[in-house]
């Protein structure tokens, strides 16, 4: 199909009128964009405004039931991908779509459309390198690609689109796992293929820096709709925060109570976790929360947060090193949990977490199913009483639900985080770990949600709060540390952090 | 034999390791494509069951081996895509279902193969490598299945072409990341599907080895689990076809123990012997798998390795 | 379990056993047979008269015990099919415990051999447990490769250590003392393991149904992750339930020797384990609807013996007809959830 030499430059593409119900929803209702040869185009909206509805439109993953698709003045009706593609569409995801095991040479060739049925290496390789020079940055191409940070891994995965012939690509949320530096790098060079007319970007993005900074336009989707847009140049952050939100109210940002430094509750001496692979993944990590303070972990995924959060919640068995809890040792055992107060709000609840499968009152009483107000005897569990309970609690944390008996399944994602909220912060809590806890989630859940969390501080309790998203702990924490490559190498107070400063040390420039 | 003694002993075991080994050595091979593709298949004993049954059957009627071979294979597609196809559909459990198609496969090789028990169907020739010596013994040796042959030659080029053609590089994407296979535009149930179907068609040919060449007979005690430990083999052999080529030389050799000691007059704990193979499965498979860390060179959307 | 959710798993399983049995109507018309007549022949064989109602029940027993093997151990999460080696270790087990059990009084001695076999078949599961969780041994793939060590250790046994000679038309272990037997159901040819078996569902329901254990293990089997978060002790909990599966199953090995056979013997050997298996999914890994499952797939072992005689259907037909069964159990599992019908307005 696209064996034949494609275009050096990108295509005039128009979106008209795209619509997308699924049953009764509206998740893309009328919207249009151009997109000129050339541009950088960013598309801005929360959770749920139809970002990656329309880009699915686009690249043929869904049917659209209403809207048209021209490129260079010609309608297309694009069913797959393939087609897209070979209109010269390509697509970046947030999460990475490389073959781990493999090479980044295999990677790259991966998509070729005219893949001949034996692949002969040595032609592969020196026509890839001579594809490498032309190019503004260059990778080792021998290496699997397991072993790329993930910076690296974001360019190969625009190098392939790039060698594959791509002339307009599409990116949703690309630089999320990525540091600010990798992110301004990444973006830079996206630009700059723009700006020689070599590529169309559309970018999907929720951060406002990144769109006012790289983009020329932007379009602003809320609720499916678009209610906004327009050069860059014209548009200011608070233009673009009203037409997001809209008219929702917001909850007030959480208020942190003036407290005197507590006693030590969490502490972490040199403790050193293996991951899955049985690489070193937290190595020597030490440390101490106070009860009454939210300590932030800065850093990019996969420096090694989850492995931490994984010992300390009991998911995982340290390699070496302890941990203490009010001065005592913590085995993780349920005693242990339930006699010092340990929660833990994990990221992807239902990955996490949860049981998909068992009932939201089931889901509520994993703490406490044992406990005697909710047995018969000491050992028989009594139903009724775990319906009064989460009946209780869907009340108190707003759960929007069918009733206590709804599988948990059924909930959206902010319904089953508020689930692990209402259960994870409803007892008596001293000690609570936290990894991004409104991943994922609209403006108002992560308000409140992040309020939650601050009124169990101002309640006494030591949070230790694991983020990837630098301005939701700039918002909570008292103190940030940063975490790379499993250590801690960088701490500041509240007062006096520097978002340049903790930037530069997720990548590990002193 | 008995007058060589215990070296007669090393000398059947060695000469079983290749005799013995190719029904392992196909239904490893099969096993590590599927599983290469990101599936499980438990029903290859099952398989290998009725291949044996159907290779005998039509070798019987027909009088060709050769076409109870390519009907054994034929016979294991089939069930290979019945696997492929219901474990597409959402939710379907694929260890389940790979036990679901053993206990069938099994069944209806029983039920088809009743009236094929008695009769003699011929047998698939040798490669008599041997026939420049004058030595009897030599020729013996040196008598080799042509479809251990085959088999020998399938797992170099398996490998190669895992690694160097298109359709060995979408089935590792396939099975290493289903995400950037969708990406691609690639049909991964489809792929998966056809993975399946080429492993129960190597291992409905493994099937025709037991029927057709050793022991030469179809009945229904045939196969007792090589089918299951060929699969246990894969996760040894760390889906490396080579690898599984080496370990069914071993496997092979574990199974030719029991017999190899009876020939030389050792008969007392036969049935002890014969579960050798069955422990050095449960051993590689203890000494193979870890909690702490996933296995080096398991396609991570294997359900079976997570 | 809310009503709806009871009614959609019936109507979801109804619909798979219909699937089945329509295929194997397709299987009898290919031989050339009125398929209608095979399923009434098939309904007389396991229903039809008293002496096939006691047959089926007869055949029932060992079911719900195997089937118990592959249900608790499914509810942490576990597919274990080592139901035939449990029950094939549970039988010898009960042998060996006959010799000191000798001189023991009859009530006494009975629940002695039968706590043997359990006991054992419980360890030979626990151990798949064990590696399980200790050495991240497949679970699936272990019990079935114990259940041909099982059956080696057996013929082992059977042909040397505890052969009887004077047993001729097979080898067999020694017999336990006529005193050590349970007889059958008073006013029935049903043995007792019957009332073994539905006192065995019923207990293993109470408690994965309404105790904390229960509840526990469910969280482990819904999500391992969450239940050590939960702080429960994962390890003990794998190795209760495969404990508990493998002791039905040695259970049901101990009912053969003390109630059908007297020794243990290749007899051990028919497939119960893998048939339990079947009754298992069928029922969705609930205890309470093993007792009734068993009872069908008893049915079907049953009328076995009668479509071979009127038809002349080679006695596999009975395992094609399960293997039939199992399938279309499998793949109705990809309907829960999607049938409108059921769906909540």
């Amino acid at each position: 199909m696209t064996s034949l030499t494609p275009p050096a430059t990108p295509p005039a593409v128009e979106v008209i009128g795209m619509t997308k119900r699924f049953g009764d929803l509206r998740a893309l209702d009328d919207v249009s964009l151009t997109l000129a040869p050339g541009s950088f185009h960013a598309i801005l909206g929360q959770n749920g405004a139809g970002k990656s509805t329309l880009v699915k439109c686009i690249m043929g993953y869904h049917r659209p039931d209403a809207g048209r698709l021209l490129v260079d003045g010609h309608e297309h009706v694009v069913v797959n991908p393939r087609q897209a593609h070979a209109l010269g569409f390509g697509m970046v995801y947030q999460h990475f779509t490389l073959v781990p095991s493999m090479s980044a040479a295999e990677n790259l060739i991966l998509g070729r459309a005219d893949l001949p049925a034996v692949i002969r290496w040595a032609e592969e390789r020196a026509r890839l390198e001579a594809f490498q020079r032309r190019m503004p940055f260059t990778l080792d191409l021998d290496r699997p690609v397991a072993g790329l940070a993930a910076g690296q891994k974001q360019k190969l995965e625009i190098l392939k689109q790039l060698f594959l012939g791509r002339r307009v690509l599409i990116l949703d949320e690309p630089t999320s796992v990525l540091t600010p530096d990798e992110a301004d790098q990444v973006l830079g060079i996206l630009r700059e293929l723009t700006a020689e007319n070599r590529l169309s970007v559309l970018i999907i993005t929720h951060k406002f820096r990144e769109a006012l900074a790289f983009a020329r336009e932007v379009t602003v989707l809320r609720a499916g709709r678009r209610v906004g847009g327009g050069p860059v140049a014209g548009l200011s952050r608070p233009d673009l925060v009203r037409m997001m939100i809209g008219s929702a109210a917001l909850a007030e940002p959480a208020t942190r109570a003036a407290r005197p430094g507590g006693a030590v509750a969490l502490e972490l001496e040199t403790l050193t976790v293996r991951n899955d692979k049985g690489l070193l993944a937290v190595r020597d990590a030490s440390g101490v929360v106070r009860a009454g303070e939210i300590v932030g972990v800065a850093g990019v995924s996969g420096n090694g947060q989850r492995e931490l959060v994984e010992v300390l919640a009991g998911q995982r068995e340290p390699e070496s090193g302890a941990i203490r809890v009010r001065g005592e040792a913590y085995r993780r055992t349920r005693t242990d949990m339930r006699r010092h107060g340990v929660f833990v709000l994990t990221e992807e609840p239902l990955h996490n977490s949860c049981v998909r499968g068992m009932s939201v009152a089931e889901n509520l009483a994993f703490r406490t199913f044992d406990e005697p107000a909710n047995t018969r005897g000491g050992w028989l569990v009594s139903r009724r009483a775990l319906r009064r309970q989460a009946r209780s609690l869907i009340d108190a944390y707003g759960i929007r639900t069918q009733g206590p008996d709804t599988r948990l399944e059924a909930l959206s994602g902010g319904n089953v985080q508020r689930t692990v909220l209402a259960r994870e912060l409803s007892g008596d809590v001293a000690v609570l770990i936290a990894q991004n806890p409104c991943a994922g989630l609209d403006v108002a859940a992560t308000a409140e949600i992040r309020n939650r969390i601050m009124a169990a501080r101002n309640a006494g309790a030591a949070v230790l709060l694991l983020s990837e998203d630098l301005d939701e702990l700039l918002e909570l924490a008292d103190r940030i540390v940063v975490m790379f490559e499993g250590r801690f190498v960088y701490e500041t107070p509240r007062d006096g952090a520097d978002l340049h400063t903790i930037g530069h040390h997720m990548a590990s420039h002193p | 034999m008995t007058e060589l003694g215990w070296a007669g002993v090393l000398v059947a075991v060695a000469g079983g390791a290749v005799r013995v080994s190719t029904p392992y050595l196909f239904v490893s091979l099969g096993e590590t494509l599927t599983e290469k593709s990101g599936r499980v298949n438990l029903g290859l004993e099952g398989t290998l069951v009725l291949g044996a049954m159907s290779a005998y059957g039509v070798a019987h009627l027909s009088g060709s081996p050769w076409l109870g071979v390519l009907v054994a294979g034929v016979a294991g597609a089939g069930f290979g895509l019945g696997h492929g196809a219901v474990c597409g559909l959402a939710r379907v459990n694929d260890v389940a279902m790979g036990i679901a198609l053993f206990l069938l496969g099994t069944g209806l090789a029983f039920y088809l193969g009743k009236p094929f028990i008695e009769p003699v169907a011929p047998r698939l020739p040798h490669l008599a490598f041997g026939a420049w010596s004058a030595s009897p013994q030599v020729r013996a040796a040196l008598d080799v299945s042509p479809l251990f042959v085959a088999g020998a030659v399938l797992a170099p080029v398996l490998r190669w072409a895992l690694g160097n053609t298109k359709w060995g590089l979408v089935v590792r994407t396939v099975g290493d990341n289903s995400d950037a296979a969708k990406a691609l535009g690639w049909p991964v149930s489809l792929v998966r599907t056809l993975a399946t179907v080429a492993g129960g068609f190597l291992a409905g040919v493994g099937g025709s080895f037991l029927s057709l060449q050793y022991p030469g007979t179809w009945n229904e005690a045939l196969s007792s689990g090589q089918g299951l430990m060929a699969i246990a083999l894969v996760i040894f052999a760390r889906w490396d076809p080579m690898a599984c080529f080496y370990a069914s030389l071993l496997f092979g050799g574990a199974t030719a123990l029991g017999p190899a000691l009876q020939s030389v007059g050792v008969t007392t704990n036969y049935y002890l012997y014969g579960a050798a193979p069955y422990v050095l499965t449960l051993g590689l498979l203890v000494y193979s798998s870890s909690t702490r860390h996933t296995l080096v060179g398991a396609p991570s959307e294997l359900t079976i390795s997570r | 379990m809310t009503i709806r959710s009871s009614v959609e798993t019936a109507a979801i399983s109804t619909a798979a056993v219909l699937v089945a049995l329509l295929l194997f109507g397709g299987f009898a018309a290919a031989r050339g047979l009125d398929p209608l007549e095979v399923y009434r022949v098939l309904y007389v064989g396991a229903f039809g008269t008293w002496f096939a109602v006691q047959n089926t029940l007869t055949q029932a027993a060992p079911l719900m015990l195997t089937a118990l093997c592959t249900a608790v151990p499914a509810r942490a999460g576990l597919l274990v099919i080592g139901g035939e080696g449990a029950l094939v270790i549970g039988g010898l087990a009960t042998v060996l415990a006959g010799v000191p059990l000798a001189g023991a009084p009859a009530p006494l001695g009975i629940a002695l051999l039968c706590a043997a076999g359990a006991v054992a078949g419980g360890l030979w599961v626990g151990a798949a447990g064990a590696l399980r969780h200790w050495r991240g041994v497949n679970e699936t793939i272990s019990t079935l490769l114990l259940n041909y060590i099982a059956i080696a250790v057996l013929n082992h046994l059977i042909t040397g250590p505890i052969r009887d000679f004077a047993q001729v038309l097979k080898p067999a272990s020694w017999s336990l003392g006529e005193h050590l037997r349970i007889g059958d159901v008073p006013g029935t040819s049903v043995h007792w393991g019957l009332a073994f078996g539905v006192a065995a569902c019923a207990l293993l329901w109470v408690l994965m149904r309404r105790t904390t254990f229960g509840f526990a293990v469910d969280i482990l089997g819904g999500n391992v992750r969450a239940a050590r978060m939960a702080g429960l002790p994962v390890g003990a909990m794998v190795l209760v339930a495969c404990f508990l599966g493998g002791a039905a199953a040695g259970l049901a090995g101990a009912v053969e020797v003390v109630a059908v056979h007297g020794f243990a013997s290749s007899s051990l050997v028919v497939g119960y384990g893998y048939a339990g298996i079947l009754v298992a999914f069928l029922a969705r890994q609930n205890p309470l609807a093993i007792v009734f499952v068993s009872v069908l797939l008893g049915g079907i072992s049953a009328s076995g013996g009668l479509l071979q005689r009127r038809f002349g259907l080679p006695d596999a037909a009975t395992l094609v007809l399960r293997g039939l069964l199992f399938v279309a159990v499998l793949a109705s599992t990809t309907l829960y959830g999607r049938l409108r019908v059921f769906r909540r307005p």
